[in-house]
């Protein structure tokens, strides 16, 4: 259907693609092999990109010299790594260059083997065009190229093209993602200013303040200061003020932890607005293009047609005030976290909305049994009653208490913990669409369409069994492979399945 | 044979596939449950000789090799039976339907049209009882159903079935 011609498997002649550019290449235009701009070596000098592996064999080297901490050799070192840097970077760009070829990217590269990846046109799932910092500071962006995940590797999916001008990355993104039939009115090949283009949702300032209680957000300014931390660690001591004063007591670190969290709450906004900076999700012809960044500007297409659903994730602290993201489940594209997220950070009602223009709103949510409660009641407190009853043993042993009163305090966390896990349960299968919701932590609802569905797994383990329980597993080739309705009754399972895939196939499952 | 396991039961989520495997799997499990004793029984003599005399290593000497003995005795003993009551297979006209597990059960249904590639293994023990594995994969990595110990000829002849068949009905396959 909305695939290309046929699919020439590829040229024989990739193999000879020469260092020296563009002399001589009689080929049918846009097959000549093209290379990034010099301007990236400069960007992968400053950022180690290359060096950085050569890291572990260095060390050794260095203890064999034997090096002192003056700070000469500091010097030397950093004068001496540069220049390596400088070399391994000029070396790559020198063995990398890539070709759009009627049917199929091609990149070869590889300093000492050569590499050719091949990946057939009709094979991408999506264009990436991001321009990081030092990047922009020379006028250059790094394109990265998604091709299908089959049920095989996982890091192999990805071509990337790193440091190219940005009209050639519009060029390229435009050229690879312009020959779906779907595509309104055959856009050109220049990637700006298209017609039909919709804008469905952008960013509003508001939506920043959710930062502080989403996780990833929050983990921003802790991964900074130990950044900061570790860096000061590794620097020669002659190099470090002495900075030793008194100890300080528990009093004066609970006042300074009090006192961080404004700054944390503070940087976990701004970190969230420099990520999702101007963000805007917009309809172009058959695709989905999802811009945000201020230092990394990140442009994400997704093709509609292989949309096959959403997730809804709420972590703990955004149920608290109603925000949640939106990532698309796409066929033949993995780490949906990454790659799908269409709405990074957003009031629950926009990302209700977001999610039924993927797919339709199959209906409300079906409730578990009483009796996955009791498991997860069982589950949740079973970690603080074993605390506290080695607790109990090694206090009446080695007079030792705070180790029975934490697993007390763990007890009784465990029984809200497990009635949120219980409440958080859901399945329900609408019309064209399904669902099936899970998690606490950050709780999930996928909500698919029923030609998703590649398989169904149904697990009961003894103890399931006897409650009368199962767990269904949605196969999809989509996102993370498979999406569960965790202890679902038993007797549900059949019609469940049958009502939530396509076709009668899933009658199989059906009780003679 | 098939007493028990089709037996309606209010705790069974779905009904059981048709077909048992051959009888032949459960010699294989059970070599493979000698197999893993031994090397278990390895380890423990080399840990129980290295032990010093103080602390709680006195308990280690009995409760290690008693724990071994209830191990063997299930893996040898118990497992390859239940198993080979539990484990069935079926293929249908629309699908491929597996039930695997001993005390935890998987029943894993895969519709023909979504079959990507169907694959046959022999391992080293397998060849020995003449038996083979057909793995069959679509295009979710959670969604392999693998029927284990088919006499070989048997399961070549599902292989390619499937394939041929797949190959008929596939609709987009993702």
């Amino acid at each position: 259907m909305s695939h290309v011609s046929p699919q020439g498997s590829g040229h024989p002649g990739e193999e000879r693609t020469r260092p020296d550019a563009g002399a001589g290449d009689a080929l049918v235009p846009g097959e000549r092999p093209r290379r990034t701009s010099p301007r990236v070596v400069l960007v992968h000098t400053a950022t180690f990109r290359q060096a950085r592996q050569l890291v572990p064999a260095l060390i050794p080297v260095a203890a064999v010299v034997g090096l002192d901490d003056g700070l000469t050799t500091v010097v030397v070192l950093a004068v001496a790594v540069t220049l390596l840097s400088l070399a391994t970077a000029a070396l790559s760009w020198w063995r990398f260059s890539y070709a759009d070829r009627e049917t199929a990217v091609v990149v070869t590269r590889g300093l000492l083997a050569r590499s050719v990846r091949t990946v057939p046109n009709d094979r991408i799932r999506g264009v990436e065009v991001e321009a990081p910092p030092l990047h922009r500071l020379v006028g250059l962006v790094r394109v990265r190229i998604d091709a299908a995940a089959g049920s095989v590797g996982t890091n192999e999916e990805e071509l990337v093209v790193d440091g190219v001008p940005r009209a050639e990355g519009d060029r390229l993104r435009a050229r690879l993602l312009s020959r779906r039939p779907a595509a309104a009115a055959g856009p050109g090949p220049d990637g700006a200013g298209q017609p039909a283009e919709e804008e469905i949702t952008r960013l509003s300032a508001r939506w920043l303040l959710y930062a502080p209680l989403v996780g990833s957000y929050l983990v921003v300014p802790v991964a900074a200061v130990g950044t900061l931390v570790r860096l000061l660690q590794e620097l020669p001591d002659a190099v470090v003020p002495d900075l030793a004063g008194p100890e300080p007591s528990p009093q004066l670190l609970a006042v300074a932890l009090l006192a961080a969290l404004p700054a944390m709450a503070l940087t976990a906004v701004v970190g969230a607005a420099v990520v999702n900076w101007r963000y805007r999700l917009v309809r172009r012809g058959g695709s989905l293009v999802a811009v945000r960044g201020l230092l990394t500007r990140r442009h994400t297409e997704l093709e509609v047609d292989r949309i096959r659903g959403g997730t809804l994730s709420e972590g703990l602290g955004m149920r608290w005030v109603r925000a949640a993201r939106v990532n698309a489940l796409v066929t033949g594209l993995g780490q949906a976290n990454r790659r799908g997220q269409l709405l990074p950070l957003g009031p629950r009602s926009e990302a209700l909305l977001l999610l039924g223009r993927l797919v339709e709103d199959p209906g409300p949510l079906t409730g578990h049994p009483r009796a996955a409660l009791r498991r997860r009641l069982a589950r949740a407190l079973t970690a603080g009653l074993l605390v506290t009853a080695g607790g109990l043993w090694a206090a009446a042993a080695l007079g030792w208490w705070p180790l029975p009163v934490a697993g007390l305090v763990l007890t009784v966390l465990g029984v809200p913990m497990g009635i949120g896990r219980y409440r958080a349960l859901g399945h329900c299968a609408g019309p064209r669409s399904f669902s099936v919701r899970s998690g606490w932590l950050v709780r999930e609802q996928a909500v698919l369409q029923r030609r998703a569905v590649v398989g169904w797994q149904v697990r009961q383990s003894p103890l399931q069994r006897r409650a009368g329980l199962a767990t269904v597993l949605a196969c999809v080739g989509a996102g993370s492979g498979g999406y569960a309705a965790v202890d679902m009754a038993a007797a549900d399972v059949a019609g469940f399945t049958a009502a939530a895939s396509s076709g009668s196939w899933a009658g199989t499952l059906a009780p003679r | 044979m098939t007493a028990d396991a089709a037996e309606p039961d209010a705790g069974t989520p779905v009904r059981d596939p048709a077909w048992p495997l051959s009888r032949s799997a459960i010699g294989l499990w059970v070599v493979e449950g000698v197999l893993g004793t031994l090397f278990w029984v390895v380890v423990v003599v080399a840990v129980l000789s290295f032990l010093p005399d103080v602390g709680p290593a006195p308990v280690l000497r009995w409760l290690l090799p008693s724990l071994l003995a209830v191990d063997a005795v299930v893996t040898i003993g118990i497992r390859p039976w239940v198993r080979y009551r539990v484990h069935r297979w079926e293929v249908t006209g629309e699908a491929v339907y597996t039930l695997t597990g001993w005390l935890t059960r998987t029943w894993t249904l895969v519709p023909i049209s979504r079959i990507q590639t169907v694959d046959v293994t022999r391992g080293v023990l397998q060849q020995l009882f003449g038996l083979a594995t057909v793995a069959v994969l679509t295009a979710s990595s959670q969604g392999t159903v693998r029927v284990l110990h088919l006499e070989a000829d048997v399961a070549q002849r599902v292989a390619d079935d499937l394939a041929r068949r797949a190959e008929l009905v596939r609709d987009e396959a993702t």
